[in-house]
């Protein structure tokens, strides 16, 4: 049991981490959709999202 | 499939053209009066009868096409651009009813690029109430149009206006006004050296630089024998061109614009001569403040109580029914602490939006804006640089980008960079936390003394801000002048829909949006305070165990436990004195004994999760920091904090609530457990008055935002503008809250 609940941690910490190298540190133009969002402060690629 | 009618929104600003929109399209999106709204391209799909469908593009507000800023040259850009895959087979004017005159002055320029257009007269429901009759059919002949009449509020005259869209073939093209008039000679030599333009269209090119920074466009080869006239001369023709539209509208609005004066209220006029008057005004608005800043604290303080206690006994329940393990420990300690740590301020983000699209709903806000403009011009700010900073007590990002709508390049950049001083509602979380535990509950003249530290810090941020503006307007040297105008809309009663959906949204935002950010962090700062390297990390258990047999209990865990066994001795007696039993010396020794085993060993667990998390990855990188941050009073725990927030402000709060969290086996709140934590050094409170408000002006100065960072590099085109904005406000920041510090101490 203590196993699967490391690799799960290990999981959770790797997903964390990719999302704030993807948020913070990867250029935008990668991830940018085509299409807009209405919502928020109005524009989807402001990065307050 | 068959083809979309390409329609473009176009009107003066607050005319409802976004209401219209909405209308049209049904998308959800916000509907206000506040001057400067749409400052960005909005599209959206509009079901039209017998199954034909339009392509509605809503484009920012402008008073004509005469160019005064970045927004209003989309709308020309565009208008002037057949070859733009969103150049409109017809485009709608909206007009309000109360302001027609100037409306249609926009509304005869773009009839005059030939385009098919349609006015709406929106706000019809006013007419009767301010007396405005309007003989429409003439108004249609005159201005060689169909007009649409539209009240957004009741949802009347939207059915027509669809029609009218339909059938935009059968409407005119022809122009309303001949330009040519005002300079003959000069359009003769125009037409003879670009004979196949349009005379209006090539008018409108010449004279876009004149008001406005030239802006990037394709180069058009001009033949020498041409000479176009200076700026002045250009400007001079511009007004000639304007009066001679006015003549035009005028002729055509004595005629089918009635209004009776008898019927028109002048409450209207009443209100705004109070509510801009350059005392009462200011008066009103600060009583206005006062009051909001009080109820959010009163009406708040209840859920937020019940949120704590929520995610403080549902991290207890996960760690009694999941299975024991590091991935357990993750959710109890980490994720819902974190996740805790944003949520709990729900109820008061959510107060906080409700009163501000009260205020802008009803029409206040820009009576707020007028008085503000009288303020702000001895700082060297335009009008127009007050709805960035008001819109930036919601987030600073949205509040950079309505810069656009400053001509000036000087004036929008010295915006752009005081912007992020205002209090946006991430700096919130940070400043509840803290005076919740550091400001004493108390009242004066019944207001409590945290509602008024909390207005202080607003008051703050906005001080600083145009402080900081007077200076770089100094240093920058602005010559120029703007000037300001700006429409006062109505006083309405607020839509309940539209505010509601404004604190959804903007509270949706705040916890998504910081949210997923706060999560991660939590995540990685449990993970890097539940790992270590060192023996001193692997072997705390033993490490603790000899050091509490050679020297004992810390004093704080010492007194901790006195107090409460006196507490739990007192608890019991009472409680058997209640029920009408006397308990025996021995029973109240065994219960007393059983009770001081059950603290020892939490104590124990204390100093060993303590001594842990002081041995983690997370205490090694926070003691590193910690002589930087120890001057202003903070620990390391507070040091990895105020780190970790560079991020975004809100995760501060977040990860305090999650270092004291990892490794604790009890169910207390985050402000209980904040409030108990003692600083090594000197054994007193590590939250105190001194050093709590050294953490709140570091806050309320520091540039602790990278989404904000971001946005300045991409509205200046440069990193040289965010990187000096970060290193002045964090060195301002650091140094302001030092002397605080040191002076409370």
């Amino acid at each position: 049991m203590s196993t699967v609940q490391d690799i799960l941690v290990y999981i959770t910490v790797a997903i964390a981490v990719g999302y704030l190298v993807k948020k913070f540190l990867l250029p935008r133009s990668l991830f940018a959709r085509k299409k807009n969002s209405s919502k928020g402060c109005g524009e989807g690629d402001c990065g307050c999202h | 499939m068959s083809k979309q009618i390409k329609v473009a929104l176009i009107g003066n600003p607050n005319t409802g053209k976004t209401s219209v929109f909405n209308q049209l399209t049904g998308l959800k999106q916000k509907v206000g009066n506040y001057p400067g709204i749409t400052v960005e391209k909005k599209e959206g799909i509009c079901k039209l009868p017998r199954g034909v469908k339009a392509h509605i593009l809503d484009l920012p507000g402008t008073y004509s096409l005469n160019t005064t800023s970045l927004d209003e040259s989309v709308v020309v850009e565009l208008l002037l651009n057949k070859n733009d895959k969103d150049y409109p087979d017809v485009a709608v004017v909206i007009s309000d009813v109360e302001n027609l005159k100037r409306n249609l002055l926009l509304f005869t320029q773009i009839k005059d690029l030939k385009i098919p257009v349609i006015l709406v007269i929106n706000m019809a429901d006013r007419m009767n109430r301010k007396g405005i009759s309007l003989d429409i059919d003439l108004l249609e002949e005159k201005l060689d149009t169909k007009i649409a009449l539209v009240s957004t509020r009741k949802g009347t005259g939207i059915d027509r206006l669809k029609e009218l869209i339909a059938n935009y073939k059968s409407l005119s093209s022809s122009p309303n006004i001949d330009t040519t008039v005002i300079a003959p000679e000069y359009f003769d030599k125009l037409k003879a050296t670009f004979p196949n333009e349009d005379l209006y269209k090539l008018w409108l090119v010449i004279t876009q630089d004149v008001n406005f920074m030239p802006i990037e466009k394709n180069p058009i080869s001009i033949p020498a024998s041409f000479k176009t006239k200076s700026k002045s001369e250009l400007k001079r023709l511009q007004q000639k061109e304007t009066i001679l539209r006015y003549q035009f509208i005028n002729g055509i609005l004595k005629q089918a614009y009635k209004v009776d004066l008898n019927a028109a209220k002048g409450l209207r006029a009443t209100a705004d001569k109070i509510l801009t008057h350059k005392i009462f005004g200011y008066l009103i608005f600060f009583l206005i403040l006062l009051a909001i800043f009080q109820a959010i604290y009163d009406w708040s303080s209840y859920p937020m109580d019940f949120i704590d206690e929520l995610f403080a006994t549902g991290s207890e329940w996960v760690k009694d029914t999941l299975p024991p393990g590091v991935f357990t420990d993750l959710i109890a300690e980490g994720i819902l602490a974190g996740i805790g740590g944003v949520v709990i301020f729900i109820p008061q983000i959510a107060f906080l939006f409700l009163f501000i699209a009260l205020l802008e709903e009803s029409g206040y806000m820009s009576r707020v804006v007028f008085l503000m403009d009288r303020l702000m011009r001895p700082f060297g700010l335009s009008g127009k640089s007050v709805v960035p900073l008001i819109s930036g007590t919601a987030c600073a990002i949205p509040a950079i980008m309505a810069t656009r709508t400053i001509e000036n390049w000087k004036e929008r950049l010295i915006t752009i960079l005081v912007t992020p001083f205002t209090t946006c509602s991430a700096r919130l979380p940070v400043y509840l936390i803290i005076i919740a535990l550091v400001i004493p509950d108390g009242r004066f003249l019944g207001l409590s003394y945290q509602a008024l530290t909390l207005m202080l810090l607003y008051l703050l941020g906005f001080g600083a801000a145009i402080f900081s503006a007077m200076i770089l307007n100094k240093i920058m040297k602005i010559k120029t002048k703007t000037f300001f105008v700006m429409e006062m809309p109505n006083y309405k009663l607020p839509l309940l829909k539209n505010v509601g959906y404004t604190v959804l949204e903007k509270t949706k935002s705040f916890v998504l949006g910081a949210g997923k950010i706060i999560l991660a962090i939590s995540i990685i700062l449990w993970f890097l305070g539940s790992n270590g390297y060192s023996d001193d990390f692997y072997n705390a258990e033993e490490i603790v165990n000899q050091k509490i047999e050679t020297e004992g209990f810390t004093d704080f865990n010492l007194q901790n436990m006195e107090s409460s066994l006196t507490a739990y001795q007192a608890a019991l007696q009472d409680s058997m004195a209640l029920q009408g039993y006397e308990l025996d010396k021995q029973a109240l020794t065994d219960s007393l004994r059983t009770k001081a085993t059950e603290l020892r060993q939490k104590a124990k667990n204390q100093e060993v999760a303590s001594y842990k998390l002081e041995n983690s990855y997370m205490g090694l990188a926070g003691k590193a920091i910690a002589p930087l941050v120890h001057p202003l009073g903070y620990d390391w725990k507070i040091g990895i904090a105020v780190l970790t927030s560079f991020a975004a402000r809100e995760v501060f709060v977040g990860t305090l609530a999650t270092i004291y969290s990892v490794g604790s086996d009890e169910e207390d709140t985050i402000k209980n457990r904040m409030s108990a934590e003692i600083d090594p050094v000197t054994k007193k409170p590590l939250f105190n008055l001194a050093s709590g408000i050294s953490i709140l002006l570091f806050y309320a100065f520091a540039m602790q935002c990278m989404s904000t960072l971001a946005i300045v590099k991409r509205e200046t085109n440069s990193w040289k503008w965010p990187t000096a904005q970060l290193v002045f406000m964090s060195l301002f920041a650091y140094i302001v809250a030092l002397i605080a510090y040191q002076i409370l101490k």
